[in-house]
């Protein structure tokens, strides 16, 4: 390639950064526009709008797996006096692996926080397991002053060797992923990244009036 | 495909990209003259693991197998004596791509979600897809290819041994410390002292 072929590569890069800018700036409006109506959340929350929390009924969700999981070799939890998993038993539970730092996983938060507040009276739990991707994310109190700016009050368990990070996502592992468990234990729901909240919504909707 | 790209272009501001990114760049600056080789063979090796990865067709390679194939890259890209040829620079560049992909563990945007959950019955349009949005993550690792071409040749040679040092040391460093199991804690201290 000659210098002429590399200015007009490094062009296109100035091209798609000024795209990408114009895609942040126009998500920081709409944020911006809808943070009125939202839980406190911090300026980089920048999730899309929690989506209504009054999807129609749906099909019952299919079983994705049939062995409970569990989360083992923790190395605490935060914002509950819960020390296992098995406190939560015979609740839905939405299991999400996540870490402070990680925006996309910051973007899923305000229609978690707004599904937790529905469904949490009618016994949703939501659990946080944090699993940090970097060492300054492994201290507690930083993991508690995240969720305190965050808005995030559910359980959070924290593993901060990714053991349970790892035993979920056998192969290849992403931040954030969602799990939906029935009252049973089973896995009904497995979302990897931002979005699908619509199914989320609907998957603990159902499980929540009609039971497994 | 546009927003996959553009999800990509953001991707390669976060943290998480970070262990694709300091690998590709330093394999290119170890290349020195011969950097566009080098990050054709870590593109290859990058996506082609992500892709065997994310689609559960294996490579999954163990911590101790990575660290080998970063020192092979070592020596393939930053010992002069052995890096003559073009295709030698491809494959130290392809080397460190394949541990780069097998390292990586991504932060996940909505469209990359989607496409994740497609591709282990997607086949080729899945590869397609991926090479799109890896396009995004790895784009600085263009910039870096095309400031080197674009560095006079005089400054290029007197450069030189700092870049071999310096791509060659990162290498080195990375296959260490995959090998002791701290990679993760090495890139924090680096996003660490960014933030700070």
């Amino acid at each position: 390639m000659n210098r002429g072929q590399y200015i007009a590569i490094l062009l296109v890069i100035v091209a798609g950064g000024a795209l990408l800018a114009v895609n942040l700036l126009s998500n920081d409006d709409q944020t911006t526009a809808t943070q009125v109506s939202q839980p406190p959340t911090t300026a980089d929350t920048q999730g899309p709008d929690p989506a209504p929390i009054e999807a129609a009924p749906i099909e019952a969700p299919p079983i994705l797996d049939d062995s409970p999981g569990n989360l083992t070799d923790l190395d605490g939890w935060l914002q509950t006096d819960a020390t296992e998993f098995a406190a939560f038993d015979g609740q839905v539970r939405v299991v999400q692996f996540w870490t402070f730092s990680c925006i996309n996983c910051k973007r899923t938060l305000p229609n978690l926080i707004a599904l937790y507040e529905k469904f949490q009276p009618q016994g949703l739990e939501v659990i946080g397991v944090h699993s940090p991707e970097f060492d300054f994310e492994k201290d507690p109190l930083a993991i508690q002053k995240a969720a305190d700016e965050l808005g995030v009050v559910w359980p959070i368990a924290i593993d901060s060797n990714k053991t349970n990070f790892r035993s979920w996502q056998p192969g290849s592992r992403f931040w954030p992923r969602t799990f939906v468990l029935d009252q049973n234990g089973k896995v009904r729901f497995d979302h990897i990244g931002e979005g699908a909240y619509d199914e989320l919504n609907a998957t603990v909707e159902h499980l929540i009036e009609n039971g497994p | 495909m546009i927003p996959l790209l553009l999800e990509g272009l953001e991707s390669a501001l976060l943290p998480c990209s970070l262990i694709l990114l300091i690998p590709g760049a330093a394999a290119a600056l170890a290349a020195r003259q011969e950097s566009r080789s080098a990050l054709v063979g870590f593109a290859t090796g990058s996506i082609g693991f992500a892709w065997l990865r994310f689609s559960d067709r294996g490579g999954d390679l163990s911590t101790g197998v990575v660290a080998l194939l970063l020192a092979a890259a070592v020596v393939l890209l930053a010992i002069p004596v052995i890096r003559r040829l073009n295709v030698v620079t491809g494959a130290g560049g392809l080397l460190a791509g394949v541990a780069a992909g097998v390292l990586w563990e991504p932060c996940v945007s909505t469209e990359f979600g989607h496409l994740l959950a497609d591709l282990p019955t997607a086949g080729a349009s899945g590869l397609g897809l991926l090479v799109i949005y890896m396009s995004g993550v790895l784009a600085p690792l263009l910039v870096v290819g095309a400031v080197m071409h674009l560095v006079p040749r005089p400054a290029l040679i007197i450069a030189r041994p700092v870049m071999l040092v310096l791509g060659g040391g990162v290498l080195a460093v990375l296959a260490m410390s995959t090998a002791a199991g701290f990679t993760d804690n090495l890139i924090g201290q680096l996003v660490e002292w960014s933030i700070t």
